[in-house]
């Protein structure tokens, strides 16, 4: 079966304990269809570097799946039928991440890391101009 | 009558002097995430661009992988498209 990682919206009025049981319903329709969640995080409450539906901040979720695609394509379907879910997005992967992702490691170094260092290019001024540095050669 | 002055094209080249390795290639490289917005940011310019290779002397392959990542980013809403 293919893997998949799975990452969905809900919008901000719902509660965590709604979000909890609209994975668990996404769940079943994999299992069902033969498949296999293999993570569950949820990342909480964001801000949205944008409004998505009008919405400021979304109640992000990622899901690690490993199902045929008839079960992936239905979960979909379902998602789409879902008022409460603003945007979903399935990747096929070659494999699976173990532990916690790149959302959860960085949550714990986020006091440390404090301000990054310059940016490659970022001091270097002009950067955003439509025309290109003059090439002298 | 402008001719150009040959002599001085080595001097000054702030574009083209990093000819550092890619930062993905090689042991010990992070991996590109469309998740970890941490590694991405590096590679955005403050107006929310991607920026060049040739700036940041990513590999063409990796380049293409960071701009799809990017754009993943971007679509789940976790990077701007565009910042004011």
């Amino acid at each position: 079966m293919a893997l998949y990682e799975h990452i969905y919206l809900a919008r901000q009025d719902v509660s965590p304990t709604q979000v909890e049981e609209m994975t668990a319903a996404l769940t079943a329709v994999i299992t069902e269809g033969g498949g296999k969640v293999t993570k569950n995080e949820y990342w909480g409450l964001k801000s949205l570097s944008y409004r998505i539906k009008k919405n400021r901040k979304a109640h992000y979720t990622l899901l690690n799946l490993d199902a045929p695609h008839q079960a992936i394509a239905e979960m979909e379907r379902q998602m789409g039928i879902n008022e409460d879910i603003l945007r979903f997005l399935t990747i096929r992967v070659d494999e699976l991440e173990e532990g916690p992702s790149a959302m959860m490691q960085k949550r714990d170094r986020d006091d440390d890391r404090g301000d990054r260092p310059g940016r490659p290019g970022g001091d270097r001024g002009g950067f955003d101009r439509g025309s290109r540095p003059p090439r002298r050669f | 009558m402008a001719i150009k002055d040959l002599t001085t094209t080595t001097a000054r080249r702030p574009f083209q002097r990093r000819r550092k390795t890619c930062p993905f290639s090689g042991p010990n490289a992070p991996k590109i995430d469309y998740k970890d917005v941490r590694l991405l940011q590096r590679y955005v310019s403050e107006r929310g661009k991607i920026v060049p290779s040739r700036i940041t002397a990513v590999s063409a392959l990796k380049q293409r992988e960071l701009a799809k990542a990017i754009k993943r980013a971007r679509f789940i809403g976790i990077m701007p498209y565009a910042v004011q």
